[in-house]
C-alpha cells in the first residue's frame, strides 16, 4: 500500500435489485488532498460515498482508513470515525443559531462540569467527574459557552465569516453550506465529503468554498467532491476518479487533463441503438419560449433567459444532468410555477403565468417526474386516474354530471391501447398498485391520446422496467408523427440521440448548445451539460423563432 | 428464541378488512366499556340488552331514535363532506349551535305558516352554520392555516353565545332556568302521520345523503374533492382549484351542521336551553370516520349512535348509571378505529425463530 | 375602588394558575411536535383521580401526585397512538377529552357530595410576610396555595429547560425538523414520548389544583373549558414560556372582569349624544358570557396576524407541528 495513502476503498461491490451499483471498485486518497469523483448519473458516484460515509453497507469489499479495516453499520459510526458530510439538502434547523445547530446531539455538558482531567484535585472537581454527575450534566445543562468559542474560531480561522449566535434562518445559502462544513469540523473530521457542493452557489459563492477547501486542505483534511462539472474539477482538485456504469475507470491527477479528456473517460465509447425514425416534415410552432426566467422555490433563478421553439411534429431533446433548471423549466410549461420575466406562447397564444388550467385547456399535456406526486393518486381508482386531464371534458358528462360509464370505457381504452398490465376492473384496481412501467403507461396514454398540441416529458422513462421502456420510445415516435410537439427531458443520452429532432443542453439554466443526432459529437454534449471549456450560452434565436445548425 | 416483528406498509387493503373493521371496533368498544359498567355494579349484558333490544323493538325507541338520529345525520355529513378533501370540521359543534340561535330567533318571532316557516328556519340555520365557518375556511383556503385550531375555536365563542343569548335576548319570561320560550307549533319539525310518525326531519335528512352521495359520485365537483383529498399536489396538475373546492366543501360543512342544529332544536329539544349543546359535533367525528367511505354508511352510523344516545339515557333511567356510559363508548369506537386504521396500513409479520409467516396479500412488482 | 382592584387581582391570579399548568403542559408537547387536544380531559381526569386519591388517604400530596400520575398515564396513550401508530394527532386527542369527561363523569357522581380539606393557603416562607405587604398585588399572589406557587415557579423550570438544557435543545429540534434531529443522533420516538406524558403530567396536575386547592370539590366537568384555553393559550403565546405567563394572566383577567362587570359601570349617561346608540353596545361588549369568548377571539387574531406577517410563514410555529414522523428506510 502506497505510503501516501489514507482512505482505502477496495473491491466495492454493490447491487441493488436488477442494478450492479458499484463493480469492484477501487479507490485510494492521499491525506490532505482534494479529491474529485466524476461521473454521469448512474454511474454509482453517489453509492459509493454512501457506503463511505456508512448509510449503505457494501455487499463485497473493504475499506482502510489510517491503516484500519473499517466496519461502518450507521452514519454515526462514520463520524465517530472521522468521516463527515455535507450533503446537497443541507440538514439544518432554520430556528435555531449556527451554534446550537453544530452542537445539537453532542450533548456537550456546560463549562463547570466539563471532564477535567490530571488538573486541580478539588471537591468540586471530584463532585463533577462521577458518572453519575456527567450523566446528569450532559442532559440537564447546556454546555455552549466553550462551544461557542471554539466553533467561532473555527469559522475565523477559515475565513468563513460567520456570526455563530445568528439564527440559520437569516442566513443565505452559501453562509448555511458553510455551516454543515462547520459541523463537520467540529467533529474533528480527517475526511470530508461534499456531495453535488456547487448546486446551490452562484459563481462567486463557489469559488469562496474553494479557497476554503484548499485552506482545509493545506492543513492537513482530505476532501472529496462529488460533481459533474468539468471546469471546477479542474480549479480546485488534486487527483480526480471517473467512475462509469459502476466501474472505476481511473484515477488521473487533475492538471494532466483537460476538460475534454475528462469527458471521454466519463462516456467511453457506447454505440448507439438504432431506431427507426421516420423524416417528417415538421409544421407550425407551438411553443415558442422568450427570455424566460423562472425561480425556483428558494426565490433562486432557475431558469436564466431561454429562448425554445418547438414545432409540430419534432421532438426537442432537452439534455442536461438533474438540477439545471429543468424542473423549472418544465413547471413553468404547464402552467404550475409562474415565470418572472419573458413569455411563453402555445400554438401562438400567449399564456404566460396563467393558471394550470389554461395550459391544459390550450392543448399542453405533461408527463412528470415525479409521478407518485404529480402524476397520479394512488389511492384512487385507474379510471380516476384515466380522466384526470380530460373529466372537464363534455364527452364525459353534461353540465355538472360525470358520465362513469363514458369514463369506464375511456379508460378501458387507454389500458387496451397502452398495455397497462395488471388492471381487471379499472375502477377496482388503484393506480398504486400498478407497477412503475404499467402506471407510466397510464400516465403516458392519458397524456396522449387526448390529442395535445404540446406534450412535455420530463425523464418519462426513469425508474421503468426494460420492457416498458421501448413501449414508451415507440410511443413518443408515434405521438410525433401524429403532429404533437414534444419537449423531451432526459438524463439519458441514448434515449434523447434516438428519439430527437434535435437536441438542446441545458446548464444552470441555460441553453449552453444546440445540434441535431446526427451531426452530434457525443462528447462535446456530455462536455456541455457538465459545463464545458466555454460554458457560452448561445445567442438568442432568431425573431421567426427558427433555428438555424450552429 | 428470538421473536421478531416485521411491519410492512400495505399496498392494497384486503376486503376482509375493509368490511370487519367498523364491525370490530364497536364490538371492542362496548366490550371495554362493559368492563366500566361492571366496576359500578352493572351486568353489562343486561344494560346492552335495554340499550339496544329494547330502543329497536319498542315504538318509542324506535320514534326517539330516529328523531334523535336527524340531526346526528347532517353533523355527521357536515363533518364527511370536507373529510373528503381531508378536511377536518371540528367545529360542527359550533355551527351547529349557531344555526340552531338563528332557528330560535326565528321561530319565536316571525309568524308564518308552517310550511313557510320551517323552510325559513332551516335555510336560516344553515346560512348561520355556513357563516359561523366562512372565516376559518378562508383562513385555510388562503393562508393554510390549520382549520382543526380555527373551526374549534370557534366553538368555544358558539358556546359562550349561545348562553348570553339564553340569559338575555332570548329568554323566556318569568323563566327560572335560562331558556328561550317554547317554540309554537308552526316552528317545530312534526312527524307525518301516514308514515307512523316518523319525522319529517328524517326525510330531510335523508334526501341530504342522497344528495350528498350523488354530489361526490356524481358531479364533477365531487371527482375534484375526491382527487384533492386523494393528492392535493397532482390535483393541481390537473388543473383543479384548490381554494374553490375548499371553500365549497368547508361551507357547506357549515351548512349541514347548521341545519343538525335547526333539527334538534325544532324536532327534540323544542327550545334553546343553555345545556341545548348535545355534543353531536365532536360525535360527528367517529360517524364520520365509521362511515368514510360513503355518505350512506355515514347515516347509518348516525343511526347507530342514536341508538346509543337514547339507549344510554335509558340505561340511566333503569340503572341508575350515568348517561355519561355513552361518552365513553362514543370515545372507546373512536380508539379502536384509530388502532384499526394502523392495522389497515401496515401488515405485521411474527416470526419465532426466524421464519416468517405471511399474510396473503399480495403485492405487486416493485418500481426499479 | 381599591377593593375592587384587589378583588379583580386576586381573581386574575386565581383563574391564571390552572391555565399556567394546563399550558406549559400543553407548550412542551406541541414544541415537540406533538398537539395534544385531550388536555380537558387528562384535567378532569387528574381532578378526579387526584380528589378520590385524597379522600381516600386523608393527604392531599397523594392525592397530587395521583393526579399526575393519571394525567401522565393518559398522555402515553395520546403519545403511543400518534407516535408509534401515526394516528391523527386532532382525533386521538379529542377522543381523549370525550373518553376523559365520559369516565369522570360516570365514576364520579358518588363522590359528588364529599368534602376534603385540601391545600391550605400559604405564606411564602421567610419573606412571606413582607411580600404580603406590597399593596394590591401582595394579597393576590402571596397567599396562595402551594400549587399556585408551582405553577409561577413552573414558568421559569420550563423556560430553563428548553432553553439551558440539552435535552430541551434536542425536543426543539424534534418539533422543528425530526429528520434533521435524527441525522444527528437524537432520539425522535424518545423525545416525543417524553414531552407529550410530561404534558399530560402537568395537565393532570392542573385537574388536581381545582379539586384540592382552588374549589376543593368534585363536580362533573369542573374543567369548565379550561383546558381548551390552554390549547388556545400556548399558540397566543407562540410557544413561548414567558409570552405564556402573559397571556394567562391576560386571559385571568379577562375572567375576572367578568365576573366583577356588574360593579364597573363604563356606560354613557343617558343625555349625553351617543348614548343611546352607544350603550347598547357597550353592554353588550362587558357582557360577562361575551368576555368569556375574548380569549379565543384574541388568540384568533394573534394566529392569523402571526402567520399572515411572518417573515418566515414556516416560523409562526414548531415546523413539525402535527406531522408525523417515519423513518423512511432506504
Amino acid at each position: 500500500m502506497d505510503q501516501d495513502t489514507f482512505v482505502r476503498m477496495k473491491d466495492i461491490t454493490k447491487t441493488f435489485p436488477g442494478v450492479v451499483a458499484n463493480d469492484d471498485v477501487s479507490m485510494s486518497l492521499r491525506r490532505g488532498e482534494i479529491h474529485g469523483l466524476l461521473g454521469e448519473n448512474g454511474a454509482g458516484k453517489s453509492t459509493l460515498m454512501k457506503i463511505l460515509y456508512g448509510l449503505y453497507s457494501a455487499d463485497k469489499g473493504e475499506i482502510w482508513f489510517d491503516g484500519e479495516r473499517l466496519q461502518m453499520e450507521s452514519p454515526q459510526d462514520a463520524i465517530d470515525t472521522g468521516i463527515g458530510m455535507v450533503h446537497q439538502h443541507f440538514k439544518l434547523i432554520p430556528r435555531l443559531s449556527v451554534s446550537k445547530n453544530i452542537v445539537l446531539g453532542k450533548r456537550e455538558p456546560a463549562t463547570v462540569f466539563t471532564r477535567t482531567e490530571g488538573s486541580e484535585e478539588g471537591v468540586l472537581s471530584t463532585l463533577t467527574n462521577t458518572r453519575l454527575m456527567q450523566w446528569l450534566a450532559s442532559r440537564f445543562t447546556l454546555g455552549l459557552d466553550e462551544p461557542r468559542q471554539k466553533i467561532q474560531q473555527l469559522s475565523d480561522d477559515y475565513g468563513f465569516d460567520l456570526d455563530v449566535t445568528a439564527p440559520v434562518w437569516e442566513l443565505g445559502v452559501g453562509e448555511r453550506q458553510r455551516v454543515e462544513i462547520l459541523k463537520a469540523l467540529y467533529r474533528d473530521v480527517e475526511l470530508l465529503i461534499l456531495d453535488e457542493p456547487t448546486a446551490v452557489l452562484t459563481p462567486t459563492q463557489a469559488d469562496r468554498l474553494f479557497e476554503t477547501l484548499r485552506r482545509l486542505a493545506d492543513k492537513g483534511l482530505t476532501v472529496i467532491i462529488i460533481t459533474h462539472k468539468l471546469d471546477e474539477l479542474k480549479q480546485v482538485t488534486d487527483r480526480v476518479t471517473v467512475l462509469r456504469d459502476g466501474k472505476n475507470i481511473g484515477t488521473v491527477e487533475t492538471n494532466e487533463q483537460t476538460p475534454g479528456d475528462l469527458a471521454h473517460m466519463m462516456v467511453g465509447r457506447d454505440v448507439l441503438f438504432d431506431i427507426d425514425k421516420d423524416d417528417i416534415e415538421s409544421g407550425k410552432t407551438v411553443l415558442n419560449l422568450s427570455a424566460l426566467h423562472v425561480e425556483n422555490d428558494r426565490g433562486i433563478e432557475a431558469v436564466s433567459g431561454v429562448d425554445m421553439s418547438i414545432k409540430a411534429g419534432e421532438i426537442v431533446g432537452l439534455a442536461g444532468v438533474s438540477g439545471n433548471g429543468q424542473k423549472e423549466l418544465a413547471e413553468s410549461l404547464v402552467g404550475v410555477r409562474g415565470t418572472t420575466a419573458g413569455s411563453i406562447r402555445v400554438t401562438s397564444k400567449d399564456v404566460t403565468n396563467e393558471p394550470c388550467r389554461t395550459f391544459i385547456d390550450n392543448g399542453v399535456s405533461f408527463v412528470p417526474e415525479d409521478r407518485h406526486q404529480n402524476g397520479c393518486a394512488a389511492t384512487l381508482s385507474a379510471m380516476h386516474n384515466a380522466v384526470m386531464k380530460r373529466y372537464r371534458d363534455s364527452a364525459f358528462g353534461e353540465r355538472f354530471q360525470l358520465n362513469y360509464e363514458a369514463m369506464e370505457a375511456y379508460a378501458e381504452t387507454l389500458v387496451e391501447e397502452f398495455d397497462v398490465r395488471g388492471i381487471n376492473d379499472v375502477q377496482e384496481v388503484t393506480a398504486g398498485e400498478l407497477s412503475g412501467g404499467n402506471l407510466q403507461k397510464l400516465i403516458l396514454a392519458r397524456e396522449m391520446l387526448r390529442e395535445p398540441k404540446l406534450l412535455v416529458a420530463n425523464q418519462p422513462t426513469r425508474g421503468v422496467d426494460v420492457g416498458a421502456i421501448e413501449f414508451i420510445r415507440e410511443r413518443l415516435l408515434k405521438q410525433r408523427k401524429s403532429g404533437t410537439g414534444i419537449l423531451l427531458i432526459s438524463e439519458d443520452l441514448n434515449e434523447i440521440f434516438d428519439l430527437s429532432d434535435r437536441i438542446l443542453v441545458i446548464y444552470e439554466g441555460e441553453i449552453v448548445h444546440e445540434t441535431t443526432p446526427e451531426s452530434a459529437d457525443r462528447q462535446r454534449i456530455s462536455l456541455e451539460m457538465n459545463g464545458g471549456e466555454q460554458a457560452q450560452p448561445l445567442a438568442s434565436v432568431a425573431a421567426d423563432g427558427g433555428w438555424s445548425d450552429i | 428464541m428470538e421473536l421478531n416483528i416485521e411491519l410492512t406498509p400495505r399496498t392494497d387493503i384486503p376486503n376482509w378488512l375493509i368490511y370487519l373493521t367498523p364491525v370490530f371496533t364497536v364490538v371492542a368498544a362496548l366490550f371495554v366499556s362493559g368492563i366500566a359498567l361492571i366496576a359500578l355494579g352493572v351486568n353489562p349484558l343486561q344494560a346492552y340488552n335495554t340499550m339496544f333490544i329494547q330502543t329497536v323493538t319498542t315504538p318509542f325507541g324506535i320514534t326517539n331514535t330516529l328523531e334523535k338520529g336527524v340531526p346526528l345525520i347532517f353533523a355527521g355529513l357536515a363533518v364527511y363532506l370536507p373529510l373528503k378533501a381531508k378536511l377536518w370540521n371540528i367545529g360542527a359543534e359550533g355551527q351547529l349551535v349557531v344555526g340552531a340561535i338563528v332557528g330560535t330567533a326565528i321561530g319565536l318571532q316571525v309568524s308564518l305558516p308552517i310550511y313557510a316557516l320551517l323552510p325559513l328556519m332551516i335555510v336560516a340555520g344553515g346560512a348561520a352554520g355556513a357563516a359561523w365557518i366562512a372565516i376559518p375556511a378562508l383562513l385555510r383556503a388562503k393562508y393554510g392555516i390549520n382549520e382543526i385550531i380555527t373551526t374549534l375555536l370557534f366553538v368555544f365563542v358558539a358556546q359562550s353565545l349561545l348562553n348570553y343569548v339564553v340569559r338575555g335576548p332570548l329568554r323566556a319570561s318569568g323563566a327560572n332556568f335560562p331558556q328561550s320560550e317554547s317554540l309554537p307549533a308552526a316552528a317545530t319539525l312534526p312527524g307525518i302521520p301516514r308514515l307512523g310518525d316518523v319525522p319529517l326531519g328524517l326525510l330531510l335528512a335523508i334526501a341530504l345523503v342522497v344528495v350528498t352521495y350523488g354530489i361526490i359520485n356524481y358531479t364533477r365537483l365531487g371527482y375534484e374533492i375526491t382527487f384533492i383529498g386523494a393528492n392535493d399536489s397532482a390535483a393541481e396538475y390537473a388543473g383543479m382549484s384548490k381554494l374553490k373546492v375548499y371553500l365549497i366543501v368547508l361551507m357547506a360543512g357549515g351548512a349541514m351542521a347548521g341545519f343538525a342544529g335547526v333539527s334538534e332544536l325544532s324536532g327534540v329539544q323544542g327550545r334553546l336551553r343553555a345545556s341545548f349543546d348535545p355534543g353531536y359535533g365532536f360525535t360527528a367525528v367517529p360517524i364520520a370516520l365509521l362511515g368514510r367511505n360513503g355518505a350512506f354508511k355515514v347515516m347509518l352510523a348516525a343511526l347507530l349512535f342514536a341508538v346509543i344516545f337514547v339507549g344510554g339515557s335509558s340505561i340511566e333511567t333503569v340503572f341508575g348509571v350515568p348517561s355519561a356510559i355513552t361518552s365513553v363508548i362514543e370515545a372507546l369506537i373512536i380508539l379502536f378505529l384509530i388502532t384499526a386504521e394502523f392495522f389497515k396500513q401496515y401488515r405485521i409479520d411474527v416470526s419465532i425463530d426466524g421464519s416468517y409467516s405471511t399474510s396473503a396479500s399480495g403485492s405487486p412488482e416493485g418500481d426499479l | 375602588m381599591a377593593g375592587l382592584v384587589s378583588g379583580i387581582a386576586n381573581a386574575t391570579v386565581n383563574a391564571s394558575t390552572v391555565l399556567i399548568l394546563a399550558g406549559l403542559g400543553e407548550l412542551i408537547s406541541e414544541r415537540a411536535g406533538v398537539l395534544n387536544l385531550g388536555v380537558e380531559g387528562m384535567m378532569l381526569v387528574g381532578a378526579l383521580s387526584g380528589f378520590i386519591a385524597t379522600v381516600v388517604t386523608g393527604s392531599y400530596w397523594i392525592g397530587l401526585s395521583v393526579a399526575i400520575a393519571a394525567g401522565g398515564l393518559m398522555a402515553l396513550l395520546h403519545a403511543f397512538l400518534c407516535i408509534s401508530l401515526n394516528s391523527d394527532q386532532a382525533v386521538s386527542g379529542i377522543m381523549l377529552t370525550l373518553l376523559g369527561t365520559g369516565l369522570t363523569t360516570f365514576f364520579g357522581s358518588t363522590y359528588s357530595g364529599d368534602s376534603i380539606s385540601g391545600f391550605p393557603e400559604a405564606t411564602v416562607p421567610l419573606i412571606g410576610e413582607y411580600l404580603l405587604e406590597i399593596p394590591i398585588l401582595g394579597p393576590a399572589l402571596f397567599q396562595s396555595t402551594a400549587t399556585d406557587y408551582a405553577a409561577l415557579l413552573l414558568v421559569p423550570i420550563v423556560w430553563a429547560f428548553l432553553f439551558r438544557t440539552n435535552i430541551g435543545l434536542e425536543l426543539i429540534s424534534v418539533g422543528e425538523d425530526p429528520e434533521t434531529a435524527d441525522t444527528m443522533g437524537v432520539e425522535v420516538f424518545r423525545m416525543r414520548y417524553l414531552a407529550v406524558v410530561i404534558g399530560g403530567c402537568f395537565a393532570g396536575a392542573a385537574g388536581a389544583h381545582l379539586s384540592l386547592a382552588f374549589n376543593q370539590i368534585w363536580s362533573a366537568g369542573m374543567t369548565a373549558g379550561n383546558g381548551w384555553i390552554a390549547v388556545a393559550l400556548v399558540i397566543f403565546a407562540r410557544w413561548r414560556p414567558s409570552r405564556l405567563l402573559i397571556g394567562a394572566y391576560l386571559f385571568g383577567l379577562l375572567n375576572a372582569l367578568a365576573l366583577y362587570t356588574q360593579a364597573i359601570d363604563l356606560t354613557l349617561a343617558p343625555e349625553s349624544a351617543f348614548a343611546s346608540t352607544l350603550n347598547p353596545v357597550i353592554e353588550f361588549v362587558m357582557n360577562p358570557t361575551i368576555m368569556s369568548t375574548y380569549p379565543y377571539l384574541v388568540t384568533l387574531l394573534v394566529l392569523t396576524i402571526t402567520v399572515i406577517r411572518a417573515e418566515n410563514r414556516q416560523l409562526a410555529q414548531p415546523s413539525a407541528l402535527v406531522q408525523s414522523y417515519s423513518r423512511e428506510v432506504d
